[in-house]
């Protein structure tokens, strides 16, 4: 008793000290009372909440939760911490930089005619020498959709290149064909109120609450209200995600389409399949595209036994039916996934055999039962999915090798037909290729870091080294400025006005809170100010301000399956995010895509409960895809099993988060989680330094003994740019979606001499 | 003498009183473990928890099991780091209305609406303890679902 006494007092008087302290600093920081909140979305994930922004002067002080967004006032750490660290760190870049003596020369400072003149000139002259095919654009799910917009057509309309692509390929292309291929459009039909109506969880390939945490608040919430609710985690990971799940299932990585199929048979031996809504709602293809049956695709599924499974992934038999029948028998299931199945050379298949589960028992189209693909950045959806800013789209769900949607698009643009030229343009890992055979020798790269996330380094940053390379950036210490040879000062964020489209197809504005730090400017005006030197008719770009361009977008998404015309910009400025479809202006949004009743693309008179208005017979298709092992499995002379992925307190390539100390200093570096089984047999202990060894390469990292990680897996963070673990990764990429695959590859494992 | 003897008992019990006090900080150091303050040295840098469960395992657990710990809302967000260069002013004891209300402002405001007054939320939600958080998110009952 006495010490706990003891340790009160001081405690309490410790606490009052440094409350006392702490008083002081906080006004320092002048988040004490800002003059306004201005209305935003959080800079990060995919999750895209809603944020106020708290400015004092002409400075921003202070960051909170929009009360009225989804997240209902809450904040991740990431997003709380965002300001003044992120905004006001030291080495933003505040003026236009080039190198005047290639590669090897310093950046210099120089003014904003000089580098646009700069970069114009290589692009102009590329362009009359090699052709359009020469220049590329390499883009980002966190630019705004009017940036992206707006390069998307300044390259296939302008410049008559399809080489448009960016970073989504690298994380959301996989879904983006998974949604097409099974419905006819992309983008998810449900939203996150789903999640507040499941009764059942599937959470595949995601770590939820490092990578969503506001997502897996809700998800964790909903289970609170609800402990009926169940929750199964399939990773092989033990991650955080997994403290809330009644079933944590471990496989054997690369191996959850055997698991997929297999829940699909359980479903069908013990009659949990929905007969009605296959029949009126469903067609079967083969993988060559050609129809099947139910008859042939319950044969095809009935190989995958839940014994066969068990061989194939090592989850036990019984476990694989109870899986299926918690899925099947649950009154509403969401599936979420997110890079674990995307990044993946079957990734496509994966998400198809996603959606095949939730198709075959109805868990779709009613409140809580919807797949759900989760996005890894803040606007890869709007931005770049819809907005067609990828080598094969073209905006709306358009696509670069039908001719009718290219006339359509040269129509509404103003170009004469024959313009956007037919065949689809280099996607990134093509693109990068291409660069390192010496075809595409320009590149123009926005609010991305190709030279850290591009899988197989070694082999694609020569890529960079060759190319001429023109850059938008905001930060001094991303890893892609050392091949830079122009580089424009970009305004971050809230230092511009933009719109963010987020997982569940909500649209939300963030407004300009705070002019562009130094000489920085809004990419819709470099952009534009490059096109022109570079020789694009500044007809095709007639716009003052973002605004003007996401007017055009509107009118264009008119009619479409993607149609959002009655968003309107007064709409976004007022509202905390609009759920599209919204064809008119007193519409509210649309939470049940595909829903008669409730998405108002579906005629109201239509006959049937569900229309999938995106394919050409209204159906959604049920995939026959096989199990396939990944590209690079362990063998007897790579034993281990290599895969990336996230940590809550860093982002990405850390430019944003390495500036927050508070982040920072949780997870300064890389390191290697290794279970405890495997480290005894390597004689590896917590914090020695291990070698990771690949077909590519090999790095050191210290080692983080823990049970997160199944025997045979090991885990690397890919934020550290000190230690690229990409490195050590192959290229392989799906053959559809041409996504790589991040999450395996094959590796020795041992400890430092 | 007699006028000595209140002086002697009272200098006994000072004596007392002081032996005491060095008892308990000889038996109880206040620095249980190597780290007698903060790591700050880069080289040192690491998730506030992985010392906190030697150093203070009672606090640090009960976070753990708090919805902040399942959530992964960690000590730096509220509390600050300690060397104060963060943008969170570092506090022992997290002031309501500059941190909690960075997160709760809604849930602050039904409250204040509720009960007609500006409240301390840790007087009846302490930010650690257990009983507050209800061993946050577990399941209690089985599903109608399970077999």
């Amino acid at each position: 008793m006495a010490v706990s006494r003891r340790e009160f007092l001081k405690g309490s008087a410790a606490a009052v000290a440094l409350s006392a302290l702490g008083a002081p600093v906080l006004a320092a920081t002048g988040s004490a009372g800002p003059d306004k909140w201005v209305k935003g979305v959080c800079r990060y994930c995919g999750t895209g909440c809603g944020v106020l922004i708290g400015v004092k002067g002409d400075k921003a002080v202070a960051i909170k939760g929009d009360p009225n967004n989804h997240n209902e006032g809450k904040l991740c750490q990431k997003g709380a911490l965002l300001i003044p660290a992120v905004v006001y760190a030291k080495d933003r870049i505040t003026d236009p930089m080039i190198r005047k003596g290639g590669k090897k020369s310093p950046l210099e400072k120089v003014s904003w005619e000089e580098a646009l003149d700069f970069a114009a000139k290589h692009f102009r002259e590329t362009i009359q020498k090699d052709g359009p095919q020469a220049v590329a654009y390499y883009g980002s799910g966190q630019a705004l959709t009017e940036e992206s917009y707006l390069a998307n057509k300044i390259w296939k309309a302008g410049l008559r290149s399809n080489n448009v692509d960016g970073n989504p390929r690298l994380c959301m292309a996989s879904a983006v064909a998974g949604y097409l291929t099974s419905f006819g459009k992309d983008e998810p039909m449900g939203t996150y109120n789903d999640i507040d109506n499941a009764t059942c969880f599937f959470i595949i390939g995601s770590n939820t609450s490092e990578a969503h945490p506001i997502l897996f608040d809700r998800i964790a919430r909903r289970k609170e209200s609800s402990p009926d609710v169940k929750i199964i985690v399939a990773d092989p990971r033990r991650t955080n995600t997994a403290r809330i799940a009644d079933m944590h299932v471990p496989f054997k990585p690369g191996t959850d389409l055997a698991l997929l199929n297999g829940m699909a048979n359980v479903i069908f031996r013990e009659e949990l399949d929905n007969t009605r809504f296959i029949d009126r709602y469903t067609a079967f293809k083969k993988g060559t595209g050609e129809a099947a049956s139910l008859e042939e695709y319950k044969a095809f599924v009935a190989e995958y036994t839940p014994e066969k499974v068990q061989e194939i992934s090592g989850i036990p038999a019984a476990d694989v039916v109870k899986i299926a029948k918690l899925f099947a028998e649950s009154t509403a299931a969401v599936s979420l996934w997110c890079m674990g199945i995307n990044q993946r050379s079957k990734g496509v298949w994966a998400n198809n055999l996603i959606h095949n589960l939730h198709l075959i028992t109805g868990q779709i189209g009613r409140p809580g039962a919807t797949p759900l693909s989760l996005t890894g950045q803040p606007n890869a959806c709007g931005g770049v999915r819809d907005t067609g800013c990828l080598a094969h789209l073209l905006p709306a769900g358009r696509m670069v090798e039908n001719e009718q949607h290219r006339n359509q698009m040269e129509d509404f643009w103003g170009v004469p037909r024959g313009t956007i030229q037919p065949k689809m343009g280099l996607h990134t890992v093509a693109l990068f290729e291409n660069m390192v055979q010496g075809n595409v020798k320009a590149l123009f790269i926005h609010c991305t870091n190709p030279a850290h996330t591009l899988p197989h380094l070694n082999k694609y940053t020569p890529a960079l080294e060759k190319a001429f390379v023109a850059q938008t950036e905001c930060f001094m210490d991303a890893e892609t400025l050392k091949y830079a040879d122009v580089v424009f000062p970009a305004a971050f964020w809230c230092e511009t006005d933009g719109v963010y489209g987020c997982t569940e197809r909500r649209y939300a504005l963030t407004e300009q809170a705070i002019p562009p730090l130094g000489n920085s400017r809004p990419v819709i005006q470099v952009l534009m100010d490059f096109a022109k030197r570079v020789g694009v008719d500044p007809k095709l770009m007639p716009y003052k301000n973002a605004a003007d361009i996401w007017e055009e977008w509107r009118k264009l998404s008119k009619g479409s399956p993607y149609d959002f015309f009655g968003i309107t910009r007064n709409r976004l400025k007022k509202e905390s995010g609009i759920k599209w479809p919204c064809p008119t202006e007193d519409h509210p949004g649309t939470n049940l895509r595909y829903v008669r009743g409730e998405d108002p693309l579906v005629p109201k008179d239509h006959p049937d409960r569900i229309f999938f208005y995106g394919s050409p017979n209204g159906k959604a298709t049920i995939w026959l895809r096989p199990h396939q092992p990944p590209f690079e499995p362990a063998d007897a002379e790579y034993p281990f099993v290599l895969t990336t992925g996230r940590v809550i307190d860093q982002w990405h390539t850390a430019t944003m988060t390495g500036k927050v100390p508070e982040l920072h200093r949780a997870y300064p570096s890389a390191f290697v989680e290794i279970n405890p089984d495997d480290a005894q047999k390597l004689g590896v202990k917590n914090g020695d330094q291990v070698v990771l060894e690949t077909r590519r390469d090999k790095m050191t990292f210290p080692a983080r003994i823990t049970d997160t990680c199944m025997p045979g897996l090991v885990f690397c963070p890919f934020f550290d740019k000190a230690k690229l673990v990409n490195r050590l990764f192959h290229d392989a990429v799906d053959a559809a979606s041409k996504e790589p695959e991040y999450k395996i590859c094959s590796t020795k494992v041992y400890k430092q001499a | 003498m007699a006028a000595k003897k209140p002086l002697l008992i009272i200098a006994l019990l000072l004596a007392l009183a002081g032996g005491f006090y060095l008892y308990i900080n000889i038996i109880f150091p206040p620095v249980r473990c190597e780290a007698a303050k903060h790591p700050e040295a880069p080289e040192q840098y690491a998730d506030c928890l992985e010392c906190h469960l030697k150093v203070t395992p009672a606090t640090a657990q009960n976070w753990r099991e708090s919805k902040h710990g399942v959530l992964l809302v960690k000590c730096v967000v509220c509390h600050g780091l300690p060397d104060g260069k963060g943008s969170v002013p570092f506090a022992a004891k997290p002031g309501v209305q500059d941190i909690c209300v960075r997160c709760h402002e809604p849930a602050m405001k039904q409250m204040v609406e509720k009960y007609g007054a500006e409240l301390e939320c840790d007087s009846c939600h302490p930010h650690h303890q257990n009983p507050m958080h209800r061993r946050a998110f577990e399941a209690k009952k089985p599903s109608k679902t399970s077999f």
